[in-house]
């Protein structure tokens, strides 16, 4: 029978299709190539929801498709490309499908109507995006995973840096390309050294490198650990891999791409925030999250690492003057949360609010690519102001991704962000004090989300207008309301499919993405396996928290944050308070001086000491090969000389080499005894 | 009978007598006669030999080489000819073209 799954690589296909049409022929279609774009993604669309329901009715899917390197032997590695497509990756198909393809429509507006040129290349960019992240969430193996993750990367450079012809964007695509690629190498390493220690990088199914790490930990089985421990030795292949992941989903210290990314076009910053560079790396640590759970030293890194961003971000947050800005670094906090998610032991939080976020957060950027061309690509929030009346449903649906955004109930980031926050609580409480570190963090800096969040929408909507254009806007036509009205409705809404605090309080059974995540067919990807390993392997054991405690904790907080923007902002003619911050607003403005310190390493650090690296290649390997070299060089100049041209002369020397051949042979053969 | 030794010390001096003209004369047609008597002093071994062991194999070949050395003659003298056109001259000292 011919079902969903033989269907599933069409899904990947179809917009790396639209991007070779794009490329070859978008000069010649009409908008540039957008409506391949949008056929192609809306026919992923309809397939990964097609995967999707299957996967609901009980089936998984798990095959090799094609082997691309393999050794000689029975035994041996093989290098492939396979689908896997289990719950987890069916949800992410649907959320990176649907958001292309909103994307896609929204561009509509924000380019071809704005007029710019260069669209074919655009929607050429958009296209093998959206195809990479997509090849990225059903890859079957880690290679194959890293493959498409580079492609995903190479693609945020090529879209950041659209307008290549301005100073700004191609300096930030540099900018994004390398800091990824730092991590990157990390991640490669760490490729290579799970193909060392288990001979496979599968995922799942027989064989898998995270079913091997159990039975090695638990003696069932031997591996290659290079002299460590095998706990050791996991704990290091998790953090090499989880370079690549701090590199793609900007954690700290590696976020410093992302604010500077906003260069790009709105939609494309959409597409990279909501459902494809960024997402990719807290689905990786998803995806092989009976890896990473065998460790808790690992998961205690992967924590702290995102709990901090989460705080730190917001509160580089608070100051900005743009709203993409403000943006941005609303991203990287929110990826913080679900990375302190993974860590404490919450998979199903932690995919929850890669769910709800890429919906509000797609829908935000979104939503400020209206109001950008509303004002005529002005993005400082200063210069707008009363944008309600007069862009209504922008403001409705902004309002929508602002209120998830912040976690206000019952808007979609509540469910999710307060479900992060109760998991690392619990197994803080439950016997991992390092845990209460992330939700203390975390906890704080809910409060400075709701107050940055509003604190952009009263300056942007709310009061009088600032300037002439904010007083006349640009309109928008459907292209873009389309997009924002579906999203918003999602923004508000998709929170509803993982109540466990209304759950807890009135017994309904509510909480559909857990039972989603919990059983499949591939036991060993659930989320109930999950709990058995951080069980055993990691020692997490969950405290007992009514969850609408700590939820209400947290919706307080959030309430407290988004008072304060009103009190402060939402007032006719709102004026800057950064001011009375002192210090701090400058500590916070020049983002903790993070690029500055990292500039700093660059030219002061390994300046010099690839200066001495070179020194050395220069002067010994070098110096070395050239000796070398000049020593024939002279030989040759001085031996070329028997080369006369005279005839008599060659003549001569065969005379001489024949006589001396002789004497050898005579003397060594003992013809003269 | 005559004995091998006498033709042996022949051929050698035929063959010093042919590698002297070679090395110490400039005119290229007294190369080539050079470079013919260097081989026919080897067929005056191979002759030599032949009769020795009663063996006519030696004696075929240095027909052979006569054949071989007449051919090698025609191509002598076209590249006598070339070199006397090129250079007014047939003094091998003067074509050096080929040098460092």
């Amino acid at each position: 029978m011919v079902g969903a799954f033989d269907y599933a690589p069409a899904i990947v296909l179809l917009p790396f299709l639209s991007f070779l049409v794009a490329l070859a022929g978008g000069k010649y279609l009409p908008k540039g190539g957008a409506f391949g774009g949008i056929a192609a993604t809306a026919g992923s669309l309809v397939l990964s929801a097609w995967v999707f329901l299957t996967v609901s009715a009980g089936n998984a899917y798990n095959e090799t498709l094609y082997t691309w390197v393999a050794g000689a032997g029975e035994e041996t590695t093989r290098l492939t490309f396979g689908l896997l497509l289990d719950p987890l990756a069916a949800m992410m198909l649907l959320i990176v499908s649907l958001v292309a393809l909103l994307v896609h429509v929204f561009s509509l507006g924000y380019m071809n109507d704005e007029g710019e040129t260069g669209l074919p290349r655009y929607y050429a960019g958009l296209g093998l995006f959206t195809a990479s992240m997509l090849g990225f969430v059903v890859a079957d193996n880690l290679l194959m995973a890293f493959m498409f993750f580079e492609l995903v990367g190479l693609c945020s450079y090529l879209l950041i840096g659209f307008w290549f012809r301005d100073s700004g964007p191609p300096s930030a695509a540099k900018k994004a390309f390398l800091v990824t690629r730092f991590g990157d190498y990390f991640f490669l390493v760490g490729v290579v050294a799970v193909f060392a220690t288990f001979g496979t990088a599968k995922f799942a199914g027989e064989g898998a490198f995270p079913v091997i790490a159990e039975e090695a930990l638990n003696g069932a089985a031997e591996v290659t650990t290079f002299g460590f421990a095998p706990e050791t030795w996991f704990t290091i292949l998790g953090l090499l891999i989880l370079g690549g992941v701090i590199g793609k989903s900007a954690q700290f210290p590696l976020h410093t791409w992302l604010p500077d990314a906003m260069e790009g076009p709105t939609p494309v910053s959409a597409l990279i925030h909501a459902a494809t560079m960024v997402a990719a790396g807290v689905y990786l640590v998803a995806r092989m999250y009976g890896f990473y759970a065998l460790s808790p030293t690992a998961l205690g890194i992967i924590a702290l690492v995102g709990g901090f961003t989460a705080l730190f971000a917001a509160t580089m947050g608070v100051v900005k003057r743009e709203i993409k800005q403000v943006l941005a670094y609303s991203t990287i906090s929110q990826y913080g949360y679900m990375m302190l998610g993974l860590g404490a032991g919450g998979y199903v939080a932690a995919t929850f609010h890669l769910l709800t976020h890429a919906f509000f957060k797609a829908l935000l950027f979104l939503g400020a690519g209206a109001v950008i061309i509303a004002m005529h690509h002005d993005e400082d929030m200063w210069n707008m102001g009363g944008l309600k009346e007069r862009m209504p449903v922008t403001y409705y649906t902004f309002l929508s991704g602002s209120l998830a955004l912040a976690g206000i109930v019952p808007f979609a980031g509540f469910w999710s962000k307060d479900e992060v926050l109760y998991e690392a609580l619990v197994h803080g409480l439950g016997g991992s004090p390092l845990l209460l570190a992330g939700y203390a963090m975390g906890l704080v800096a809910v409060f400075f989300t709701g107050f940055y969040t509003f604190r952009m929408v009263f300056l942007t909507f709310h009061g009088e207008p600032r300037t002439d254009i904010a007083r006349d806007p640009h309109g928008v036509r459907w292209n873009v309301k389309g997009p924002l009205v579906v999203l918003g409705i999602l923004a508000a809404t998709v929170g509803f499919v993982n109540m466990v605090p209304v759950q807890d309080l009135t017994g309904i059974h509510l909480e559909f993405l857990h039972d989603w995540l919990a059983h499949g067919e591939l036991s060993a990807l659930t989320a109930e396996h999950y709990g058995e390993l951080l069980h055993d392997y990691a020692h997490y054991t969950s405290a007992e928290v009514a969850s609408y405690v700590a939820g209400a904790v947290s919706l307080a907080l959030a309430l407290a944050g988004a008072g304060l923007a009103h009190v402060l902002y939402n007032v006719p003619e709102p004026t800057e308070h950064t001011a009375k911050l002192g210090a701090v607003k400058d500590l916070w403005y020049n983002n903790y001086y993070q690029d500055e310190y990292q500039v700093w390493i660059a030219t002061s650090v390994v300046l010099p000491l690839s200066r001495l690296a070179d020194k050395f290649d220069q002067g010994v390997v070098d110096g070395v090969v050239n000796g070398v070299s000049s020593v024939s060089l002279f030989a040759g100049s001085r031996i070329r000389r028997i080369q006369t041209g005279v005839v008599s002369n060659y003549a001569a020397l065969l005379t001489l080499g024949l006589t001396a051949l002789l004497v050898v042979f005579g003397v060594l053969g003992g013809w003269f005894v | 009978m005559v004995p091998v030794q006498w033709y042996l010390l022949l051929g050698t001096a035929v063959f010093c007598i042919g590698l002297f003209g070679i090395l110490t004369r400039k005119n290229a047609l007294l190369f080539l006669m050079s470079v013919e008597l260097m081989l026919n002093a080897a067929n005056i071994n191979l002759v030599a030999f032949s009769a020795y062991w009663g063996n006519v194999t030696g004696q075929t070949f240095s027909l052979f080489t006569m054949a071989l050395a007449a051919a090698e003659v025609a191509v002598g003298i076209g590249i006598i000819l070339v070199l006397y056109r090129n250079f007014d001259d047939v003094d091998v000292t003067l074509a050096t073209g080929m040098r460092w």
